[in-house]
This record gives C-alpha cells, sequence and structure tokens, in this order.
C-alpha cells in the first residue's frame, strides 16, 4: 500500500490521536515493524485497525462529551451559605483560587466543603414556569398519601440541615486546628484537602498521579481538535490510493504481527461497516425526527396551546426582566465568579479578590426572600384556585388546616 | 449523631436514669453473641448517641433534668454516680423550691415562661456539646403537673428554637385509675399541644407495664422502679445501635430521623407504641429458648389483636381477609378488634438473625389501604444481641392502639368539663376554657383520623 506523504501537520494530528487513545493501548514503535513501504504510512498502520473497527464516529463522539463534562465537573453546584457560620467576630472569607484541583476530577461525592465556586447571580435564581398544563392521573389518588410523602420530603430536609450543620461544625473544628500549619501565613490554616492530604499522604500522590494522566489526556485532546481536519482530510486521500490497489495488497509480506485481523479486503469491509453504520445512524435520525414531529403536532395547534405558549413567553419575559433589573441594582461591587476557597480570619483584612463572607450571606439571603415571596405568591394563587373550586360545588365545606 | 434528653418532673427523672442506665449497662456487657471488634462498634455507637466523654473517661449522660422539687432530681444524680459506669453532667439540672401542684395551667403558664430562660440555656449547652446533632428525647408523664405543663411549654420552645431538630415525646400515659382527679384534663392539655409542636409522641401506658411486670416478671409488690426498668428495657430495645440499611457493616448514624421518617411523617398521626418480645425475669431466661419464628408470630399477633404483652394474646382475632374490596374494610373493623395499622418498624436483635422471615408484617391486610407494605413496613437486622435476650424483637407501631384508650381519656374529661368541674384551678393561670375546647377538637379529630383507616 503506498501512501501519501503525512506531512507534519497530518503526523501532528496522529500523535494527537494516539495519546487521546486509551493507555492501554500500546503504540509500537515504527522501527519495530516489518515494511517495505515508506515510512510515512507506518503510523496510519498503527491506527487504522484500532480506530477504524470502532466507527470512528462514536470514539470522536466520546472525546467530543468528555469535553463538555469539563465544565459541568468544574462547575459542581456548591451552597456557601451552608458553609458560613452565623455572623459572629470572626471574619471568613472567600479567596479566589487560580486552580481547584479537586473539582477537574469526575468525583462522585462532590465538593468537598470549603472549596467551592461563586456564580453570579443568575444561578441561585430557580425559574420557576408555569404549571404543566395537563395532569396524568393514574386513577383517585388518597390525599393522605400525599400528605405521607410530603412528611417524608420534610423530614429529608431537616435531616439535611442537619447533617449540613454537622459538616460546619466539623470544617470549623479543621480550620482551628491547623491555625498556623499553613506555609502561607495570609491564609493561616489548612483547608479540608490539604489536612486531607496531610493525613493520608498515599492517596494524595494518588490523586495527583490521576491528576496529571487526566491533564495528559486533555491535552492530547485539544492537540488533536486542532489538526483533525488536517488528519481526515489525509485519510481521504489515503483511502482513495489504497482501494483500488487492494487486490496488489495480497503479494505483500504480511502485516504487523500485532495486527492479525488486517488482511485483504478488511478493508473493504471496514469502509463497508462505515457506510452502513452511517446509513443506520441516518434511518434512526430519520425516525426520531418524525415521531417528534408527530408528537409536536399532537400536541394541538388549538388555544389552549397557543394560550399555554404566551403564558410562558410573558413569565419568562418577566423573569428575564427581574433578572436585568437584579443586575443593574446590584451592579455595584463586581463580584468574582471562579473557584473560591474558605478562610477563616481573626483580623477581617481581605485581598482584592476575595470576598466577604457576611457580603455573600446577604446576597444570598436577599435571594432567598426573593424566592419566599415567589413561592408565597403561587400559594396564594394555589388557595384561591382552591377556594374557587370549592365555591363551585354546593354544600361543600372547606376546613382549612390546623395552621402552626 | 447525638440525641438530647429533656427528664421533667418526677416520672421524666426517674425513667431517663433506667434509660441510660440500661443503655450503657447492654452497651458494655459481654453477652453480646459477637466478635470483639463489633462489640466495640456498638459501644462507641451508642455511646456517641447519648454519652459525652469527660477526662477520665467516665460517660456522662447526654441530659437535662427539669423538676420543681429538689428531691427526685438529687435521688436521680447519686444513683448515677453511685454506679461509678457513667454519671450526669454537674451542671445539667434545673430545680425549684417548689411543686407545682398537679396544676397543669400552673406549670405551662407560670413555672415555664418564668424558668424558660434557664431551662433554655441549659439544653442549648448540651446541644452545642454535640459535634453532630440528631434531636431530644423528652421524657414526661401526660397528666402529673409539673412534667406535664413545664413539658408542653418546653416542646413549644424547643419547636421554636431549634426547628429543624427532631424532637420525640415519650409520654406515660397515667393509669386508668388513678389518683389525680384532673388527670383527664392534663391528659387532654398535653396531647394537644404536644400533637402541635412535637414530631412524633411514643407512648407508653401504666397499665400495660404494671401488668408486665406482675405476669412476665412475676414481681409480687411492683414499684415504680421495676415499671421503669422494663420501660427503659423497651426503649433499650429501640434505640441501641441498629445496622443501617444500606450496608451491614456500619452502624446507622441517625436513628432516630430514620425511624420518624417510617412512621411518622403524616402531621395527623403521631402516636406511636411499642410492644416487645420476649419480656420476662432473669431467671426464668435461663431456661427459655426462643426461635424467630415464634417470637415473630407472637409479636404479629399482638400487632393484630392490640395484645399489651405476649401472654393472653386473643388468637382470634384475624385480619380482614383479602377477597373483599377494600371498601369492606371499613365495616369490617367497626368493632376496632383488628388494629389496622398506619406503618410499623420491627427490630430484631440477636442469634441468626439474617434468618428471620418477617414476610408476615408485609400483608397488605394489615394496612391501611393508602399505604402499600412495601412503604409501610420496614425492618432493621442487628446480629449483636440486646440485654442477655439472645433473640429479641422490639415492634414500634403507628396503628390504632390508643384509639381506645384516648377516646377514654377525651370522653371523661369531656364529661367534668361539660359540669365545669375544677376549670377554675386552670383559668386562674390563663388556661381558658377556649384552651379546653381547641384540645378537645384537636383530639377528636387524631381520633377520627385513625378510627378511618
Amino acid at each position: 500500500m503506498r501512501g501519501r506523504r503525512v506531512g507534519a501537520a497530518g503526523a501532528r494530528a496522529i500523535a494527537g490521536v494516539s495519546r487521546s487513545l486509551p493507555s492501554d493501548h500500546s503504540p509500537r514503535s515504527s522501527g519495530r515493524a516489518k515494511f517495505d513501504r515508506p515510512d510515512d504510512s507506518a503510523p496510519w498502520q498503527l491506527l487504522l485497525p484500532r480506530a477504524l473497527p470502532i466507527p470512528a464516529g462514536k470514539r470522536l463522539a466520546s472525546i467530543a462529551l468528555g469535553k463538555a463534562a469539563l465544565p459541568a465537573l468544574c462547575f459542581a453546584r456548591a451552597n456557601p451559605r451552608a458553609a458560613l457560620p452565623a455572623a459572629g467576630s470572626v471574619g471568613w472569607l472567600l479567596r479566589a483560587e487560580d486552580l481547584c484541583p479537586r473539582q477537574m476530577l469526575p468525583d462522585p461525592s462532590g465538593p468537598l466543603g470549603d472549596e467551592m465556586t461563586v456564580w453570579g447571580q443568575c444561578d441561585a435564581l430557580a425559574s420557576l414556569g408555569p404549571p404543566a398544563p395537563h395532569m396524568e392521573t393514574e386513577g383517585p389518588v388518597d390525599v393522605r398519601h400525599v400528605q405521607w410523602l410530603m412528611g417524608k420530603l420534610r423530614f429529608r430536609w431537616r435531616q439535611l440541615v442537619s447533617s449540613q450543620q454537622e459538616q460546619c461544625a466539623l470544617l470549623s473544628k479543621i480550620h482551628l486546628y491547623t491555625h498556623g500549619c499553613h506555609s502561607d501565613q495570609s491564609l493561616g490554616h489548612l483547608s479540608v484537602t490539604e489536612a486531607e492530604m496531610l493525613r493520608d499522604p498515599e492517596g494524595g500522590q494518588q490523586l495527583l498521579r490521576t491528576l496529571e494522566q487526566e491533564n495528559r489526556r486533555l491535552e492530547a485532546v485539544l492537540a488533536w481538535r486542532r489538526t483533525e481536519l488536517v488528519f481526515w482530510q489525509w485519510m481521504d486521500t489515503v483511502l482513495g490510493t489504497c482501494a483500488p490497489e487492494a487486490p496488489a495488497a495480497a503479494s505483500q509480506p504480511t502485516f504487523l504481527p500485532w495486527v492479525p485481523e488486517c488482511g485483504d479486503g478488511e478493508l473493504e469491509l471496514v469502509v463497508r461497516e462505515l457506510q452502513t453504520l452511517e446509513e443506520e445512524l441516518r434511518e434512526a435520525a430519520e425516525r426520531r425526527r418524525v415521531a417528534w414531529e408527530a408528537k409536536a403536532r399532537g400536541c394541538g395547534r388549538g388555544p389552549e396551546w397557543s394560550a399555554t405558549r404566551r403564558a410562558s413567553q410573558e413569565t419568562v419575559e418577566k423573569e428575564l426582566g427581574a433578572l436585568q433589573r437584579r443586575w443593574e441594582q446590584d451592579s455595584g461591587p463586581a463580584q468574582a465568579h471562579g473557584p473560591h476557597r474558605l478562610v477563616r480570619r481573626e483580623d477581617g483584612a481581605a485581598g482584592d479578590r476575595d470576598l466577604r463572607a457576611a457580603e455573600l450571606i446577604r446576597t444570598l439571603r436577599s435571594q432567598e426572600a426573593c424566592l419566599e415571596a415567589m413561592l408565597r405568591q403561587l400559594q396564594g394563587q394555589c388557595r384561591q384556585e382552591l377556594a374557587r373550586v370549592a365555591g363551585a360545588l354546593p354544600g361543600l365545606i372547606w376546613i382549612p388546616p390546623p395552621g402552626r | 449523631m447525638s440525641i438530647v434528653t429533656v427528664q421533667l418532673g418526677q416520672c421524666g427523672n426517674q425513667i431517663g436514669f433506667e434509660v441510660f442506665d440500661a443503655l450503657l449497662r447492654d452497651s458494655q456487657s459481654s453477652h453480646g453473641l459477637c466478635c470483639k471488634r463489633e462489640n466495640e462498634a456498638y459501644q462507641a455507637s451508642c455511646k456517641e448517641r447519648f454519652f459525652s466523654e469527660e477526662e477520665n473517661g467516665v460517660p456522662i449522660a447526654r441530659a437535662v433534668l427539669v423538676d420543681m422539687e429538689p428531691k427526685v432530681i438529687n435521688q436521680t444524680l447519686s444513683k448515677a454516680a453511685q454506679s461509678g459506669r457513667w454519671k450526669y453532667g454537674q451542671h445539667a439540672c434545673f430545680c425549684q423550691k417548689q411543686g407545682s401542684g398537679n396544676n397543669w395551667a400552673y406549670g405551662y403558664s407560670v413555672h415555664g415562661p418564668r424558668h424558660e430562660e434557664s431551662i433554655m440555656n441549659l439544653i442549648r449547652k448540651e446541644v452545642e456539646k454535640c459535634d453532630s446533632f440528631s434531636g431530644f428525647f423528652i421524657i414526661m408523664s401526660m397528666a402529673g403537673g409539673t412534667g406535664s405543663g413545664i413539658g408542653a411549654f418546653v416542646t413549644q420552645n424547643l419547636q421554636d428554637q431549634y426547628s429543624n431538630s427532631l424532637k420525640m415525646n415519650q409520654i406515660i400515659w397515667p393509669y386508668g385509675t388513678g389518683e389525680v382527679i384532673v388527670q383527664n384534663y392534663n391528659s387532654i392539655l398535653t396531647l394537644s399541644h404536644l400533637y402541635r409542636s412535637s414530631d412524633a409522641l411514643l407512648v407508653h401506658e401504666n397499665d400495660a407495664v404494671h401488668k408486665i411486670c406482675a405476669k412476665l416478671m412475676n414481681i409480687k409488690q411492683i414499684s415504680f422502679s421495676d415499671i421503669n426498668q422494663v420501660l427503659a428495657h423497651q426503649l433499650g430495645s429501640v434505640f441501641q445501635p441498629t445496622y443501617s440499611a444500606e450496608s451491614s457493616f456500619h452502624y446507622r448514624r441517625n436513628p432516630l430521623g430514620d425511624l420518624m421518617e417510617h412512621l411518622v411523617p403524616h402531621p395527623e398521626f403521631k402516636m406511636l407504641s411499642v410492644r416487645n418480645v420476649p419480656h420476662m425475669s432473669e431467671n426464668s431466661l435461663a431456661y427459655s429458648t426462643f426461635t424467630w419464628a415464634g417470637l415473630l408470630k407472637h409479636l404479629r399477633q399482638m400487632l393484630i389483636s392490640n395484645a399489651k404483652m405476649e401472654e393472653g394474646i386473643d388468637w382470634h382475632v384475624r385480619p380482614p381477609s383479602s377477597g373483599l374490596p377494600s371498601l369492606g374494610k371499613k365495616s369490617l373493623n367497626k368493632d376496632l378488634h383488628f388494629n389496622t395499622s398506619i406503618a410499623n418498624l420491627v427490630i430484631l436483635r440477636g442469634k441468626d438473625v439474617q434468618s428471620a422471615d418477617v414476610e408476615g408484617f408485609k400483608d397488605p391486610a394489615l394496612y391501611t389501604s393508602w399505604l402499600e407494605p412495601v412503604n409501610a413496613f420496614n425492618v432493621w437486622k442487628t446480629q449483636r444481641a440486646f440485654s442477655k435476650y439472645e433473640k429479641s424483637a422490639v415492634l414500634v407501631s403507628n396503628s390504632q392502639f390508643l384509639v381506645k384508650p384516648l377516646d377514654m381519656i377525651v370522653g371523661k374529661a369531656w364529661n367534668m368539663f361539660a359540669s365545669k368541674a375544677y376549670i377554675h384551678q386552670y383559668t386562674k393561670f390563663g388556661i381558658e376554657e377556649e384552651d379546653f375546647l381547641d384540645s378537645f377538637t384537636s383530639l377528636e379529630q387524631v381520633v377520627a383520623s385513625y378510627c378511618n383507616l
């Protein structure tokens, strides 16, 4: 098989792909390969059996997915309010950090506690849309069962609050006990992650190794993204020249021993597989689209539908307006974004990029008040609706439950 | 997670002492039928929950003692110290020099507000000692003066100041033929107030425990101490460590929370009772063997037939057969011989506990129609045996157990109220007839809710 000269860009692209493949992949040096063709085809030899039997689209899609998941991992949901004690004499700061190592890993257990990411205002505002236009009922539901479930939810909520209080107490202890241990005088005490690393250095080493591995793979992915186009263009040319020469390949000496599955016509097979897969995907996509359209059409274009749409639009506009107004109101001190670290300071001195916990608490409290107002409004609407329904039925007496 | 116990009045303080004593004695016993490591984990879990440590290693009960007379508190403190194994905190008690004459109104409207700050301060100090705090366990009588009036007041305060913490009130139901003439007034006032501010009311009936002492333990001269020890045994078998649902290698961290979530999420159904098997004197224990099948069969029948103990069970009571439509259940239960449950929790401790078969408790006929057995029934199994019983089972039940007694008390109180007897004792201290009427209304509602299961 004769391939075109790869060229520097293509070589970089290929190198990028190979580095981004799983680590149990063992790229062999081209020196060990037995070729009697120009060297430039060697990298292609290395990659083709590995890369193509798995439909190329899938692998690249998974890389793309990995990249998309990164932002989600980094900006893990944080709850700064829960980690801070009630206003006291001790000053708490959120020190901006350049890197938040823990959050770079796909850690299912979530953020540790004294490292968090500060979002802008938009995060905390819940978007409560209008209620669903129709309810699914699977027969009569006993209201006592609903009350039971509400009660369970309330208990879970209270247990969550207790757990968070416990977490705060422990955080406070760690900060207090490790006072004076940190090399950085302005910080003064260790964070939970640092304390954990000291307690379990082996675990810390393991973490470091995993981090470095992740970093290498991510860099490789980035390199691949930059040179992807070149690679595929080159691949096209190779496939173009390869196919008609397939019969001639049979007379060539065998391929590398570690590529046993590659024989004559294998390439043909693979290309055909790719084409079938493409067909299948297209059909599946078409089927989905048709089904969705039918469903969307089934939703009806009646007055109900447009009324709901209008209501949704109005709510969204209202919320957007509220958001913008709030933005303008609070555009005073610019709030830093990104990862922060909780620091306990006796003197209360703060750097430029530091946030005072008290201010953050104030902001969050005002947001909480906002949401509570919304909740009360919605509850009022529910009550009015209930009263209207109850009023419509003659002889029905409405006894509200005893309040606290 | 730790539980802070508030012991109120004579009743609360005497029972509280027995409970702590039973818990610690069991955790330190070597009859656990398990390996050393397991025993240590059990001990550690029990200690963390109910005791804090002092420098010399003597566990200190996480408790606040409140009474208007010094006598009982002093007795309690010295009994604990004498045992040598544990003690109460030095500054954990609050008492005055005067009693309250069994006057609920005086306890609620005078003693309570007057001493509110001191009592709540003591409680706050105890809570702050906890690394992780789960909730309050408040022990009180329902019908006395101090315990009940102040208990209602304190529980209300806890509701205001610790709204996210759990609160379970351990209530002593008075003897039917009690000596306090206004005990029914006190009872309904206590119950109605607690229903609003507490999460769970764990009821022990004096009559029932008395019978257990007489019939099962063969005690001739039954003293309050005997009764309290039976009570403590039942509470211990509920609150000692149990494995968590997720893993059988860790004891669950928050038994109070788990128990409440399983049994009392509905705001109208908060009354819980406890039944445990087996229960006998130590002498008989040495000669008895039990099987899980036998124990569970008895426990199930106790549940269905509303029996208070494993002797004298009415085996004729059967759940309504499943062939009938669900609407038919209501008419069958009119005689209330069959005890319908909302939710049940069975806790098994001891040898071969994994082989215990609790299928009998998952019968839908046992439960009300709006809750499936998979949600209504829970079982916690722990290998480690409790208090010298090779096998023991305890049932915490939210069911119609207490409907009849409650109905009786409300009826008697209403009769007295209709003739305005003794009302002036209450109105003198700010409890008006309106408050009585409110109490009657809410308790009638509770009775009706339970009857309509």
